[in-house]
């Protein structure tokens, strides 16, 4: 406006779907005189100085308003204004706004004049555009936000619906091979034991996907109670074991100290050694895998080493991540959802810990993590 | 005289489970399909113990529990609570609400035999 030597001035964004100018920026005029401006509802191709410059597709002035009695705004001449200029505000041919200065005093534009608010016009739509472009991305995020709080509570409660018939069919195996229904011939119990260890095994990977669904709607809450971690340890032991003599490997826990009483979620911790030493067997065919369990400075250190067949350094980050496999037809044919090791991640994390990887592929992996012995408050994920 | 097991759970195929469970082991048992049934049944038949699920059509486990807890005549009556995985800190609201245990589901019916036989014989 002051380099122009205009008293007033007005940057509109062109609104596609109402197809009105809309006045976003002002210079010089009242309040009451910007929402006149918005209710004028101006167009393309009317009469106004801005809807013939769209029209034209380039500036247009008006000299005076004193020769022009039927002006479709009466309030800018009331407000007396008489000469006024309009840009349009293109964007790859595309109009995305207008530009409009008024002066009080009647005649034409000088060049120069109209020369320099052409290129302010120019920088006007690369601020429009990305003013544009913000919003665009503020409401895709929001939008986002919600349907991916559908999916994970989607996830949750097909797991829970899917969980109950299996727990049906688990249930009457469990009573068949307790022989509450009469003997069971040992042919059909060697088939009942496979159709139980089916539906362990997926009602593992169901579990697996709940958990997920659940740290990502932000509802996987910590039960702290006192736990001993002597204790979580052999509870994993005692249910593992049997898959480990399955394969002949050796399995070893050596535990630094008989009582190492903690407070945190005991059952969750199991779950994370669980898994550990669950994938430790599984790509391990020979040799063995070991627990440790230490404790210093108010920390556990945990422990899970294999002689399997190792991870490549690219992997050992990435092992971490939800549905990542390492590549390859032998670690593919082991099966698995790929969560368990990022589940696993959550819940040390939730403790304040910390777990990670060492490995030399070829000779086998060693899972580490950390949790304080005393955790007091879950921690907040991130 | 078999000890007398109340079992409030409104699924059918985890009823029969535990019925067929429980009548092999040589208790008899009581079926109860909403916690305010459950409840009645709870004053009318005094049973050794009670299998409590959460997820009732009427009223929660633990309300039921609270109810029966609160009753003189019922409050020595062990409640074993049969808690969903999906939600988890049922255990602490299990215990807060007097339950005696819990059992979290898919229960093994070998274990909740167990846990049963740690309350009456």
């Amino acid at each position: 406006v002051q380099l122009s030597q205009t008293d007033a001035g007005t940057i509109y964004e062109f609104d596609e779907a109402e197809k009105v100018f809309v006045p976003r920026i002002n210079f010089g005029v009242p309040e009451a005189y910007v929402e006149a401006l918005r209710e004028s509802r101006m167009r393309v191709g009317d009469r106004t100085v801005i809807g013939q410059a769209a029209i034209k597709r380039a500036p247009h002035q008006i000299r005076d308003l004193s020769d022009v009695p039927d002006y479709p705004l009466p309030y800018v001449q009331q407000a007396g204004y008489r000469a006024l200029l309009a840009l349009p505000l293109l964007r790859e041919d595309r109009l995305i706004g207008g530009l409009v200065v008024r002066r009080k005093m009647a005649g034409e534009f000088p060049a120069p004049v109209v020369e320099l608010l052409q290129t302010f016009a120019a920088q006007s739509v690369l601020a429009i555009h990305n003013a544009r472009l913000f919003r665009e991305i503020e409401d895709k995020g929001r939008e986002l936000s919600v349907a991916n709080k559908h999916k994970s509570e989607f996830l949750a409660n097909m797991s829970h619906e899917l969980r109950t018939p299996l727990n049906a069919i688990l249930g009457y195996t469990e009573l068949i091979l307790d022989n509450i229904y009469g003997d069971v011939p040992e042919k059909i119990r060697d088939v009942l034991e496979r159709l139980e260890q089916n539906g362990r095994h997926l009602l593992g990977l169901i579990n697996d996907v709940l958990d997920l669904s659940k740290i990502e709607a932000g509802q996987l809450t910590l039960s702290l109670n006192e736990y001993s971690m002597a204790e979580v340890i052999q509870t994993v032991f005692t249910s593992v074991e049997s898959l480990a003599a399955e394969k002949n490997l050796d399995l070893k826990v050596e535990i630094s100290k008989d009582h190492m009483t903690g407070r945190g979620d005991g059952q969750r911790l199991a779950q994370v050694i669980l898994n550990l030493v669950g994938n430790a067997i599984k790509f391990t065919d020979e040799g063995g895998v070991k627990v440790e369990a230490s404790v210093s400075d108010e920390t556990f250190f945990i422990s899970v080493s294999d002689t399997g067949t190792g991870l490549p350094e690219a992997d050992q980050q990435k092992v971490f991540e939800e549905f990542y496999q390492v590549d390859g037809s032998s670690t593919r044919k082991k099966g698995g959802t790929g969560l368990g090791l990022s589940i696993s991640k959550k819940i040390i994390e939730m403790h304040g810990g910390r777990i990670w990887v060492e490995s030399t592929p070829g000779k086998g992996s060693t899972f580490r993590f950390t949790v304080p012995v005393r955790v007091d408050r879950p921690r907040k994920q991130a | 005289m078999s000890k007398r097991i109340l079992v409030i759970e409104d699924q059918e195929d985890n009823r029969r489970i535990m019925r067929d469970l429980l009548t092999s082991a040589g208790y008899e048992i009581i079926e109860a399909l909403t916690a305010e049934e459950g409840v009645s049944a709870a004053e009318a038949q005094r049973p050794a113990l009670i299998l409590m699920d959460i997820q009732l059509p009427d009223f929660d486990g633990y309300e039921a529990t609270r109810r029966i807890k609160a009753n003189p005549a019922l409050s020595a009556i062990p409640i074993i609570a049969v808690t969903s995985y999906a939600l988890s800190g049922d255990d602490v609201k299990a215990y807060e609400a007097g339950c005696n245990a819990y059992v979290s589901k898919p229960f093994s019916p070998r274990a909740l035999l167990a846990k049963i036989r740690e309350f009456i014989t």
